[in-house]
């Protein structure tokens, strides 16, 4: 275009701006991505499970190759507004890019992003799946727990000696959840009434308990403490509080709470209370 | 470009083709609708150990089966007739019509004879868990398409009695029976699935 | 623009035997309900979608800032509206109240904002104009539409004032927090009803929109002649005509779960005899809710796909690619749905053939991403307004694109499900890039809506304070759901290892508040504009599709002839074009003998 439009003088006043605004953007991001970094303060609880760090990895190798997805694309943006931006003798090119050269540079980063992102997040999850998420733990020292959430509790039920749910030696706690560490905890889940989730942050893991039919999960700790299981499915108005404290213990003081309450437990059965056995049969499979 | 040499057909045609477009957008997304219903009827069954369950009576099968009959009947006069009409049989369109009209509305009166005696007999779709839900909502919610089916096609009769509609190839009559046969299908599904299977 | 006028060509328009019997001119309608309330013109019936969705779009997101306010400054009175609203607790929102807030948020931001915006406004706008055609298929049907989603949206209203409140299950409603045994108000079941009507609104829009666009084409125009906001829109209406009949079933069961207390989900220990199956509603809900997604974006992906065309002065960048690769994300939608349901419990069979699929989307998507860059290259940008939405619409997308994938694959969704991680990254591409893809039509088309331009200046202000926060907000939302934070929390106070993101909560809410502020420049723009705007020129932005070779604002019957296409949508800086950088779809090229006008004849 020979003489220039109002339109393009408007234009030229913007571009400068656009070109700072877009180039600020990137450390912002590097930031956001830094912001989230294990040193940050805003890094996820410590992390006392033996599968937690499958999570972080996936997850910063997802986040790194986007990041650098994306600063690509940011420093084309902020290049093209530079260099390309309409001015006084410069004309756009005539191009449809539907010759070969463009199709395959599209065709070929498309490829990069699909086997560089896509199919290594695919092939770790799957991974995860199958040695971690799905692959139900047969060690015969597991701790195996029955966990029936209700709006707004969480209700726990231990086999107790006879390894049979439901029974008279069952160990029934209410919002507080013993395990020892370095055992694996295999878990039942089912809702009394509306949909729960169970929540560890410090396992960096999730599973909804539904009514009406079993879920299951499983974990290991590595570290002994207190910890906080969370409620994570929107479960009525008090969904925010539905809180259930967790406490790691060495094997011994495990073993020594266990048979306490066991006994606890047979002293104040009352079978005539119907409300209380609230077990099902063990779903392993 | 592409598609240059335009050639256009009359108006009539044109708007005849549009509507028929149309009509087959919105059936195709009314199939769907009753796609998601088979579906949930689907999970549930193989949600549960036992069909029926928790010992309930399966369901009669004759008069749903007679009932069965009764609408693929209607569809079929309805083609047969619009046939007629077609190759200029005065009249032959208003006559259809009365005849698919009863056709429906005789299938109606059986699904109440069907639907009664069991709600009677306590098998009601708030005591009987899923299994009677299902078997409730899809034939109910299939019932009111043939009460909707049966209005469409008495509206026209004015018109074909006026002589205004003569034949199937006119949008609405055209339209009116797509309509008819689509519902008529959903039954079949719906009676092997609910009923036989 | 200055040589424009004089290097005008005469206009080519269809000559051949007549055609379209819904195409003749329609002489204009004279009573005031038929030209305004009940009207048959696709052009008005837009505007009224515009202004529903524009009102909707206030209301939520005046929602938006108070469940942000309630985050920021957990226990204070929001100022103003808090005491009116909640007298009693003294202007502080109360826990239930924050669950039926963004319950609505989400219903009324997903549903009655960006919906009416993009699909009902701008689809009922842009599809006959783009196309050259006169109005829809059927134009009945297309005022229907408008009424059904205008009684929804009553419905949806009126269920905040009746005893119990609102529905508060969040906009999933997942049984059997939705049945009576979750949520025995009434609140609930008008809100699925008015989910129902707005369902059956859009499948008779799209129904019409489909059948215009495959009947409807002026003469010449292939597919590959559409702009690509038509390819968009269609795309859209064919995913609902197909997807909201499933939501429609969903809410059916449901609604006679509440109402007849039959047992399609109700189960759990309240349940006897053979009880339903919660999980059944989820399927129903994913099967339409991941289309319904893309539902959203395919429309704001079209316009910016042109629109990134028309201020670069060059053709779209591998046109047919970006076509297709949406046609390709279309089709993908309906089997990815598995992904919202990582942690419910699936076979890890089912989970592991979902996530493979939904990573497959992102081949396409970054087909088209990476179009979208080649087209500006090598272009002469003009940055007007609608131009930096929809640069923005590229960076914001690149953001909520990626964070998909990490929600994507099991190993990670596992610890980032139902936590602000996601929460973020739909915003980012709801709340960021379908809105700011939204706004760039608004401000692209306004001048031929309303025959007024809209003011550059506080356009493109409008624009940088609202990438700007808006980046921060849902940006630290990505972070702060990393750190273990849970969605729908009405404050951290449970919760130890939550204490020490209350500053990052503030800091979010801070920028949310701006983001909502800078929202006024672009109500003062528009309102101002629309009373005292700079009267716009036939083709104020210089582009070459058919709206722009009308009037502005475009006569009742739009062509008082069907325009004959000869090129398609972007014949940008054409070297056989002198003394201007564009040609109208119908413009011959000096090279083209007029003669060609008599082709079909
Ligand atoms: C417009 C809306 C929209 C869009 C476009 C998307 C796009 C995507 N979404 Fe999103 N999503 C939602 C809206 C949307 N989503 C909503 C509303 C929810 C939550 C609902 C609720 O629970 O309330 C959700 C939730 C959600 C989940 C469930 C999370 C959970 O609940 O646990 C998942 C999981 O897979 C997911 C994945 C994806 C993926 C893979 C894409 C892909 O389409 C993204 C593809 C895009 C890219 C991959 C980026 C672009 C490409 C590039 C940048 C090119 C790369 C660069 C170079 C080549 C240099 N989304
Ligand atoms: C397209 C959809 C959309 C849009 C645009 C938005 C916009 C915003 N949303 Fe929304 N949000 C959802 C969809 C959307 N959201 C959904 C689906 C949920 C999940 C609900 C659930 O969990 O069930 C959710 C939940 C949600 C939460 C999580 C609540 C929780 O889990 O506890 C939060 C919290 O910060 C939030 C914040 C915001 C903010 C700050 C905006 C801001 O972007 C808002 C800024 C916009 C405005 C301030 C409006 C501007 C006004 C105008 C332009 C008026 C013009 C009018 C005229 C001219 C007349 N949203
Ligand atoms: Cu229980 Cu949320
Ligand atoms: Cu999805």
């Amino acid at each position: 275009m020979s003489q220039e439009s109002p339109l393009h003088r408007l234009v030229r006043r913007g571009t400068s701006r656009t070109a700072r605004g877009l180039a600020f953007a990137l450390p912002l991001l590097m930031a956001a991505a830094a912001a989230a970094g294990p040193s940050s303060p805003y890094a996820p609880p410590a992390d006392v499970s033996t599968n937690g760090h499958r999570v972080t990895w996936l997850f910063w190798y997802t986040t790194w190759l986007g990041v650098i997805a994306f600063t690509l694309v940011c420093a084309s943006l902020v290049f093209i507004v530079v260099r390309y931006r309409a001015r006084a003798g410069h004309r756009a090119v005539y191009d449809k890019g539907t010759d070969r050269r463009s199709l395959i540079v599209t065709g070929s980063l498309a490829l990069l992003v699909f086997l560089s992102i896509d199919l290594v997040l695919v092939h770790r999850s799957r991974a995860d799946i199958e040695e971690y998420l799905f692959k139900w733990p047969t060690d015969p020292k597991t701790v195996r727990i029955e966990v029936m959430p209700q709006q707004w509790a969480w209700n726990f039920r231990y086999a107790g000696a006879d390894g049979v749910f439901n029974t008279a030696d069952d160990v029934v706690t209410l919002n507080e959840l013993r395990i020892p560490k370095g055992r694996p905890v295999f878990l039942n889940l089912k809702a009394k009434d509306v949909i729960h989730s169970f929540y560890v942050p410090n396992f960096r893991i999730k599973q909804d308990a539904n009514p009406g039919h079993v879920t299951r999960m499983w974990f290991q700790a590595t570290e002994t403490g207190s910890m906080e299981i969370a409620c994570s499915q929107l479960c009525g108005w008090a969904h925010y509080k539905m809180k259930a404290d967790l406490t790691v213990l060495e094997d011994g003081d495990f073993e020594r709470w266990y048979a306490e309450a066991q006994g606890d437990a047979q002293r104040r059965f009352d079978p005539a209370d119907t409300e209380a056995q609230w077990g099902w049969e063990w779903v392993a499979k | 470009m592409a598609g240059m040499a335009v050639t256009r057909l009359p108006r009539r045609e044109e708007s005849r083709r549009t509507s028929f477009v149309g009509m087959t957008m919105a059936l195709g997304s009314w199939t769907m609708l009753f796609v998601s219903l088979f579906f949930s009827y689907a999970v549930l069954r193989l949600r549960a150990e036992e069909w029926p369950p928790d010992g309930l009576a399966p369901l009669p099968r004759l008069l749903p089966f007679l009932n069965t009959l009764v609408l693929v009947a209607s569809s079929a006069v309805l083609y047969a007739g619009l046939r007629a009409a077609a190759a200029g049989k005065p009249g032959a369109l208003l006559s259809t019509l009365k005849r698919t009209l009863a056709l429906g509305s005789l299938f109606l009166a059986l699904q109440l004879a069907v639907w009664v005696p069991l709600w009677r007999a306590g098998f009601r779709i708030d005591n009987t868990g899923a299994y009677g839900s299902i078997f409730y909502g899809l034939t109910v919610f299939h019932a009111l398409h043939v009460l909707a089916g049966l209005v469409a096609l008495l509206v026209l009769v004015p018109g074909a009695a006026k002589g205004r509609w003569v034949s199937g190839a006119q949008s609405p009559v055209r339209l009116t029976a797509m309509f008819w046969h689509f519902v008529d299908a959903v039954w079949l599904l719906m009676f092997v699935t609910i009923y036989l299977l | 623009m200055g040589g424009e006028v004089t290097t005008q060509r005469p206009r080519l328009a269809y000559v051949g035997p007549d055609f379209h019997a819904e195409q003749h001119v329609h002489p204009d309608p004279d009573s005031f309900l038929r030209r305004w309330v009940f009207s048959l013109d696709h052009k008005v019936i837009a505007k009224q979608f515009l202004w529903m969705g524009l009102a909707f779009l206030a209301i939520g997101g005046t929602m938006a800032m108070m469940i942000r306010w309630q985050l920021g400054h957990p226990g204070t009175a929001f100022p103003v509206l808090g005491e009116l609203v909640w007298p009693q607790s003294g202007g502080v929102m109360p826990p239930q109240a924050y669950s039926s807030f963004f319950t609505m948020h989400g219903t009324i931001m997903i549903f009655f904002a960006i919906t009416p915006i993009l699909i009902g406004a701008f689809g009922n706008f842009c599809i006959p104009l783009l196309i050259g055609a006169r109005d829809m298929a059927f134009p009945t049907l297309n005022m229907l539409s408008f009424w059904t989603m205008f009684l929804s949206s009553a419905i949806l209203v009126g269920s905040f004032f009746v005893p119990g409140g609102s529905a508060s299950g969040g906009w999933v409603s997942y049984p059997t927090l939705s049945t009576l045994i979750g949520q025995p108000a009434p609140g609930q079941t008008l809100w699925i009803v008015a989910i129902f009507l707005a369902g059956s609104s859009s499948i008779m829009g799209a129904v019409n929109y489909i059948t215009t666009v495959i009947r409807l084409r002026a003469p010449g125009m292939g597919y590959f002649d559409m702009p690509l906001t038509v390819w968009g829109l269609w795309l859209t209406a064919i995913l609902n005509a197909l997807f909201v009949p499933v939501i429609a079933a969903g809410m059916l069961l449901l609604f006679l779960d509440r109402t007849f207390g039959s047992h399609f989900f109700v189960a759990g220990m309240s349940v006897t005899k053979g009880g339903g199956d919660p999980i059944l509603y989820q399927h129903l809900f994913w099967i339409f809710g991941h289309p319904e997604v893309y539902i959203l974006i395919l429309p704001a992906w079209g316009v910016v796909s042109d629109v990134l065309s028309f201020f670069s002065r060059k053709p779209a960048f591998g046109y047919k690619a970006t076509a297709l690769s949406m046609t390709a994300i279309t089709v993908l939608s309906a089997v990815v749905y598995g992904h919202h349901m990582f942690v419910v419990g699936m076979s890890p069979l089912l989970s592991e053939s979902f996530m493979t699929l939904t990573m497959l989307i992102s081949m396409p998507s970054a087909v088209f991403f990476l179009n979208w860059l080649g087209t500006m290259w090598r272009g002469s940008i003009r940055f007007a307004t609608p131009m930096l939405f929809s640069m923005g619409v590229v960076f914001v997308f690149g953001l909520g694109g990626l964070t998909g994938l990490h929600l994507g694959s099991i190993g990670t969704d596992v610890y980032l499900h139902d936590s602000y991680f996601v929460v973020g990254h739909f915003h980012l591409t709801m709340a960021a890039s379908v809105l700011l893809g939204a706004f760039s039509a608004i401000y692209f088309w306004f001048p031929k809506l309303f025959g007024k331009m809209m003011n550059e200046t506080l356009g493109k202000l409008h624009f940088w304070l609202t990438i700007v926060p808006i980046v921060l907000v849902f940006g630290g939302q990505l972070v702060i759901g990393y750190a273990g934070m849970q969605r729908r929390l009405y404050n951290l106070d449970s919760y130890t290892f939550l204490q020490h993101l209350q500053p990052l909560n503030l800091f979010i809410t801070r920028a949310a508040l701006f983001l909502g502020a800078s929202q006024f420049l672009f109500v003062a723009n528009f309102l101002s504009s629309l009373i005292s705007g700079q009267k716009a020129s036939e083709n104020p932005w210089e582009v070459g599709t058919l709206e722009w070779t009308v009037p502005s604002p475009p006569p009742h019957h739009n062509f008082d002839e069907i325009p004959l296409v000869l090129h398609g949508p972007h014949e940008f800086s054409h070297p056989g074009v002198k003394g201007k950088d564009w040609l109208a779809q119908n413009e011959p090229l000096d090279s083209e003998p007029a003669a060609l006008g008599a082709a079909g004849s």
